[in-house]
Parts: C-alpha cells; structure tokens; sequence
C-alpha cells in the first residue's frame, strides 16, 4: 500500500512537471509550441490513445514524428521564431502531410514489423517440431519404445 | 548259503569266437561286444553273464556280467586292477552299457570268463570232501596269492565262496577267484561266508572291508571243501549271525564235524572274530607257517544267565550289542534304565565294560528324557560299538559300514525310511561318534575328514546339495537316474552330452530345460576339480531364461572340457527355451543381429559360441545404457515439442515486442538521418 502510493504520487508529481513544462513552453516559446504541437498531434492522440507500459507506440510515432518535424523546427527558429512563420509553416500543406504521414509510417511500423517477425517465429517454430518429431519417431523405433507421446 | 544255479556251460576254448558275436553289434569300450543270447549261467558271481567278444583281437574268452540296477560296481577296482595279470582272478577289463536280453541298455561288466566249473556245481547239496593237499594246492596258496595282490593295491576281493571259484578241466589246475566287481563289496556274500560284522548288515552297505574279510572267506571256503558241505545250510542269516557271535565262528562253522589238523588249525586262525588275529594272505601262502602263528583268542565270557533283549536272549557281550542293534528301541530303555550295565557286572561279570555302559547310560540321562529318540538313537549307537568295538554302524535299526553308505543310499531295497535314516548318518555325523566309540578300531582322522567332506556335500545349496547328490559322489559308476534321459545309458560325464543330444529330437523333451536335480548332481560328482558357479546355481531359484541360461553355462562347459562333438539338438532346445529373452533386449538392430548369431550358432552345436550370444553381458549393458540413453533423450524431444507447441503465447511477445524495438530503432535511425542531413546543410 505504502508503494503503491509512492509511485502515485511520483506520477503525480511527473504530470505536474509535464505539465509546468508545457506551460513554460507555450508562454515562452508560443510559435515553436504552436508549430510542433501542430506537426505532433499524431504522437499526442497516441499519447493518449496508447496505454501500453513504456508506451512503445508512442516511442516509434513520436520519433519519426520528431525526424520530420525537425526541418520545419528548425526553419522556424532561423526565420525569426515567430507566430506567422510558425502559422506560415503550417500553412504549407506539405509539412505537416510530411510531419503527420511520418508518424502514421512509424504506427504502421508498430503494427506491421510484429507481425512479421511473429511469422518468421512460426515458420521457425513448424521447421524445429517437424525435425524434432523425425528424430523422436528414428529413435521410437531404434529402441522399441512406443509412439508418439 | 549258495544258491542253487542252473548247470555250467562246458568252457570255451580260448581264442574261439563265438557265432553270435558279430560286428554290428553296440560295444562296450569301443572293442567288447555282448552276446546275450549265450548266457554263462553262475559265472558271474551272482549275477547274469553272458558271452562277450574282444573286436580287436577276436579274443572270446570273456564274459559280460550284467550289473543289477541299484547296485554299482565297484569303481576303485577297476583303476586297481588295470594291470593285473595274475590268471588266477577275473579281473575287470571294462564298464559300459550294451543292449540286455530284453533289449533296453543295461549295464555290463566285462572280464575274463571262468576257466571251467565252478568249485561248487550249481544245485549241488554236497560234494565229495577235498583232500587236504588239494585244499592248499589248488584253492589255499592260489587264492592267498591273489589276495596278498589285491591287498597291495589297497583292494579286496570280498566274493570269496565256493560258487565263485572256478576251475579249469586241466588237473591240479588252480582256483580262480570270480567276478566280484560289478556289485557293491560282499553283496552276494551269504551270510555264512562272511563275518557276523558284516553280514548283520544290509547286503550293499558292508562296505569294501578288509582283506582279512576276504581270509574269513577263505576259510569259510576252505571249511565247505574240506567237510563237502556249506556249513549251517538251513540257517537263515540271523540264526547265522547270532550262532557265531554266540560260539565263535570256527565252532559255529565246524561244529561236530571232524577236520584233518592242518586244515582245523589254519581254518581256525582264518576265522578269527577279530580280524587282526587272522593270518595275512601273505603268510597263508605258506600254510605251515600261517598254521604254527596262529594266535590263540579267548572264548567270549559268558553269562550263567541270560539277558532278555526284547525277544532275543542273549548270554555275551557281543551278542548283547547284536540283539540291541537288532531291536534299538528295546536295546535302548534297557540300557536307558541301567539293565544291561547291572547284567553285565552281576551277571557276566565284566565290570570294565558294564563301567563303559554306565558312564554312556549317565551321558543319555543329562540329554533328556525317555522320550527323547535322538538321544536313545545315539545311546544304542555308543553302546552297540562299545560292547562289540568290530560291529558296523548301528543307527535307528540299520546297520552300516560308513564306506559302505554310497551303495546304501541307492540299493533297489532301500526304501525312503532308511534313506533319511542314512542322512541323519551324515548330517549329525553320526559315523564320527560311532568311530570315537569304539575306540582303537579304525582311522579315525581318515573317518572325520570323510564324514566331513559327506556332511559338506549334504548341505549344499540347490542342487548341489542332498541325498542326490551323495548317491552319485559316493556311487562313481552310477548311472545316471534322471528321468530326462529316459532309456539312455550315462555312468560317465562323457556320455552325458551325446545322450541329452539324442533325447534333444524328442518335442516333447524340449518344453523345459534339460537339466534336472539328477542330472545337475550327476555332473557336479563327476566333474574334475571344484564345481563352478554356474553349477552351484543351478536349481536356485530364478526366471526361466536365467535357468535356461544358467544350465546352458555348465553344459558349454562340459562341452569345452570333454572336447564334446558338435551339438546342434542340444543348442536348439536352449535357442528355443532362450527366444524370449532376446526379447529383453531394445535395440531393433542389437536383436536383429542376436538372432542371426543364434541362428548361426544352432547348426553348428557349440554351445560356448551359442552362450557368448545369448549372455553377452558386454551387449546387454550397452543395450540397458543405450536405451536408457534413448529413453532420456525422448523425455527431452517431448519436453521440447511440447515447449514448442504450448509457445505461441511467448512467441507472439516476442515477436511484439522484437517488432516494437525495430520500429523504435529506425525511428531513431531516421532522427539521426534527418539531425545530420539538419546539420550538413
């Protein structure tokens, strides 16, 4: 009881920080918050949405989410890191169609890659039972021991 | 008393075959054929005879004495006798089984066959009395002779009587000494011509005795030629018995009759009751001299009046410890209740010995009470050798000489009674307390290593051990009695093999091992050395390969030992009795090639081979390794198939999680891409 209400109130004290951070971000850097939370909406609804432990959705999305806003970022802060650079950015349909199909890739990712892998298991999986099953039936019949189990 | 025989056949010429002798004919030895359609009536010492021919040099002057079943021949004789050549005995020439008259395989002695008549015809009543010069020339000096020859090789003859001794049709010829070996010692000896010691006992256990036996016989012999007369013709043998040890045997014999000095005087010391008063053959050889030393015994003290033993009287020593044999349970309360010591102080007046009887008498009170048979049993042995130290063995009513046990145990007439009463003899070493009784008579140290050695075998495991296997140790020519080899004839381990070869083609034979507790006592008593394991396992308890397999370990190794032929029947029968347990085995290809080495095996007959197959310890450890072995390694397959079919679960969080951290590095791997192509420009 005693832990559990310890890592409450860690997480507690975590979103209040999250949350303070944010804050300061938008007062003091309103443009930059408005640009990326702009171009990283996918990665905040699957913030929300993901509630996995270590949330390896969100680590995927957001990462690609970050590779492809890291240029419209960057533009923003060289072009005077205001509000209309930031509204203009935003504008151009192609950043964030870019910024938001990077993270829709990287959630497909998510989907796609374990399920390959969890077929590239089976096939392994079938090819070491049949193996195995040859070698037990050889031996069954070396010694006369009775068929399969 | 002789009985009477049907007449003498007219000898045969030496050198003469006879008709029937013919070259098919099965032999004995591998050279002495039987005829028994020529029968030699009276000429085998008791037994049938009948005409038999040497194939290697045509000699027909030899006769086949056929053994009596239940009564072996004498086996030391015939080592004894290997090089004899005095023509004045039949000595044994061979031993073998030949078909008999009716056919089935009997056993035969062969010898010489008699010279002409016997010194006494068959049916006679009497015969003209001979003369003394005849009786020491023809019958005293060749027979002392023959005897100090047997007596140097350690044997008797102990068939010395006027219807064994023979003579050929050449006047002054000399006597010849019959056939005496095919037969336990003294069993045809009627009870006149032998020693009231050894006529009290049963006609197979009298045991091979002494040359003096053989004198007594002499002289009995001596005294029937010279009155032409057999002495106490009528008599049954305990009228005999009793008559001798109540008289002496010379005044018993010889009664009224009147016998010319010489022969009076030697037949006297030759029947002596002690046989260490009586003349060595030796000296007989020279009348004149076993004449002037004979030695001078005193009567027996006897008693005014009698003592009642049951429904014997008797009025001395010796025949008191006679009528106690005789009647053990009588004999027993008498001395159990101080009668006979009492009678024997006051009434005969030998106090030494009514001392002897007390001191046994104090001895049976300490074991117990009246009802205590053991105890009157052992009681009436101790008393019966210290009132006669010359009387047999006397245990529970059977009399016996301890050499004499062998033939005892397997007599026709022994029946389950007296055997168990001879395996009391041997397992309580009843011989040894008997030797102890009767003091200086006898060997004592030789006695207890034998009794010994008997009780030794008694007591053995399985069937090793028991009455059975003291009837084939202590008979060396018995045949073999198992009813397995049915009609066979085997008396030597050599003819063991080739018989349980021939019995192998009857089916009916080979649904259990062949081995049985005969066959097993009759191998162990006729091998050479100590038995080995494998015959000292036999009839212990086990499962019917580990049987099968055992009794074909002793017979491999006779097979070895004897350079036995080939014996394929006999390697089938144990491949059949062994088929299952191949099946012990696991291996497919171990048991593939078991069978073909078996099958190999089988035709060829050499049941080493066919053991080295079937009890390859190095095989069937490999076999229990490697299935052992096998067994492990499909508990681990299953347990890793098994794994395998309930993983789907770990492998879908595997492959999720795999999934998710690929995904995660190449999003890391494109940030990195896109902060460098940032940083480049």
């Amino acid at each position: 009881m005693k832990k559990a209400g310890a890592v409450a109130a860690k997480r507690g004290s975590s979103l209040w920080l999250q949350g303070l951070i944010c804050g300061a971000l938008v007062t003091l850097a309103t443009p930059t918050a408005l640009l990326a939370g702009a171009l990283l909406l996918p990665s905040l609804i699957v913030h929300l949405l993901d509630t996995t432990s270590g949330k390896p959705t969100l680590r995927a999305v957001l990462l690609f989410g970050l590779a492809a806003a890291l240029r419209p970022l960057l533009a923003l802060w060289t072009g005077g890191q205001n509000t209309e650079t930031s509204l203009a950015l935003l504008s151009d349909m192609a950043v964030p169609a870019l910024a938001w199909s990077a993270q829709g890739g990287g959630w497909l990712l998510t989907q796609l890659l374990p399920l390959l892998v969890r077929v590239g298991l089976e096939a392994q999986t079938r090819i070491d039972i049949a193996r195995l099953r040859a070698e037990r039936d050889r031996l069954a019949e070396q010694w006369g021991v009775d068929g399969e189990t | 008393m002789l009985k009477p025989r049907p007449e003498q056949p007219p000898p045969r010429a030496a050198g003469a075959a006879p008709p029937a002798a013919a070259a098919g004919q099965p032999s004995i030895a591998g050279r002495y054929a039987v005829d028994v359609a020529q029968p030699l009536p009276g000429a085998g010492g008791g037994l049938p005879a009948f005409v038999a021919t040497d194939r290697r040099d045509g000699r027909a002057a030899l006769m086949a004495v056929q053994v009596a079943p239940g009564a072996p021949p004498r086996a030391a004789t015939f080592a004894a006798l290997a090089d004899h050549s005095d023509p004045c005995l039949l000595r044994p020439l061979a031993y073998g089984a030949a078909p008999g008259p009716d056919g089935a395989a009997r056993w035969f002695v062969i010898c010489p066959a008699p010279p002409g008549p016997a010194l006494w015809p068959a049916g006679a009543s009497a015969i003209r009395p001979w003369s003394e010069a005849d009786l020491i020339a023809r019958l005293l000096r060749p027979a002392a002779s023959v005897l100090a020859d047997l007596q140097a090789r350690r044997i008797t003859h102990r068939a010395v009587r006027p219807d064994n001794l023979f003579l050929d049709a050449a006047p002054g010829s000399p006597a010849v000494l019959g056939c005496a070996w095919a037969s336990p010692a003294g069993a045809w000896q009627p009870a006149a011509f032998e020693p009231p010691y050894m006529a009290m006992c049963a006609p197979a256990a009298r045991g091979e005795g002494r040359i003096a036996d053989d004198v007594y016989a002499l002289g009995v012999t001596l005294l029937t030629l010279a009155l032409g007369r057999v002495p106490l013709a009528g008599l049954d043998a305990e009228a005999i018995i009793r008559r001798k040890l109540e008289f002496g045997c010379f005044e018993a014999l010889v009664g009224e009759a009147r016998l010319v000095p010489m022969i009076a005087d030697l037949a006297g010391g030759m029947l002596a009751q002690d046989p260490d008063h009586r003349p060595t053959p030796a000296l007989l050889a020279d009348p004149a001299a076993a004449r002037a030393r004979r030695v001078a015994a005193r009567p027996p003290r006897r008693a005014p009046r009698p003592l009642e033993v049951g429904t014997l009287a008797v009025s001395d020593a010796r025949s008191l410890a006679y009528a106690i044999a005789r009647q053990p349970e009588a004999g027993a309360r008498l001395v159990r209740l101080g009668v006979a010591d009492h009678w024997l102080r006051r009434v005969l007046g030998d106090t030494t010995l009514a001392g002897k009887i007390e001191e046994v008498q104090r001895q049976r009170a300490g074991e117990g009470g009246a009802e205590d048979a053991a105890a009157d049993a052992r009681l009436v042995l101790k008393a019966v050798a210290l009132l006669d130290p010359l009387a047999p063995l006397c245990w529970r009513g059977t009399a016996l000489w301890p050499d004499g046990l062998g033939p005892a145990l397997v007599a026709e007439t022994t029946d389950a009674a007296t055997r168990a009463r001879i395996e009391e003899v041997v397992a309580q070493e009843i011989a040894f307390t008997w030797g102890g009784a009767r003091g200086e008579h006898g060997d004592l140290l030789a006695l207890r290593q034998e009794v010994k050695l008997q009780r030794g075998l008694l007591k053995q495991r399985g069937w090793m051990g028991g009455l059975t296997r003291l009837d084939y140790a202590l008979n060396p020519l018995l045949p073999c009695r198992s009813p397995v080899l049915a009609d066979r004839p085997v008396a030597r381990l050599d003819e063991l093999l080739p018989a349980l070869e021939a019995v192998s083609a009857r089916a009916d034979r080979r649904m259990a091992p062949p081995l049985d507790r005969d066959l097993a006592a009759f191998v162990a008593s006729r091998i050479e050395g100590r038995p080995d394991q494998d015959l000292a396992a036999l009839g212990e308890a086990g499962t019917p390969d580990e049987t099968a397999l055992t009794q074909l370990a002793v017979l491999a190794h006779l097979q070895s030992r004897l350079k036995a032929p080939p014996l394929p029947g006999v390697a089938g029968w144990f491949a059949d009795l062994t088929a299952a347990s191949l099946d012990g085995l696991h291996n497919r290809e171990t048991i593939a090639a078991q069978r073909a080495a078996v099958a190999a095996a089988v035709p060829a007959g050499l049941l080493p081979a066919l053991l080295a197959v079937l009890d390859d310890a190095a095989t069937r450890a490999a076999d229990a390794e490697g299935h052992a072995a096998a067994q492990a390694a499909l508990e681990q397959l299953d347990a890793r198939l098994a794994a395998l079919a309930d993983g789907g679960a770990a492998r879908h969080e595997i492959a999720l999680r795999i999934g998710q951290e690929a995904t995660a590095v190449l999003g890391l791997g494109a940030l990195v891409v896109a902060i460098l192509v940032a940083a480049l420009g």
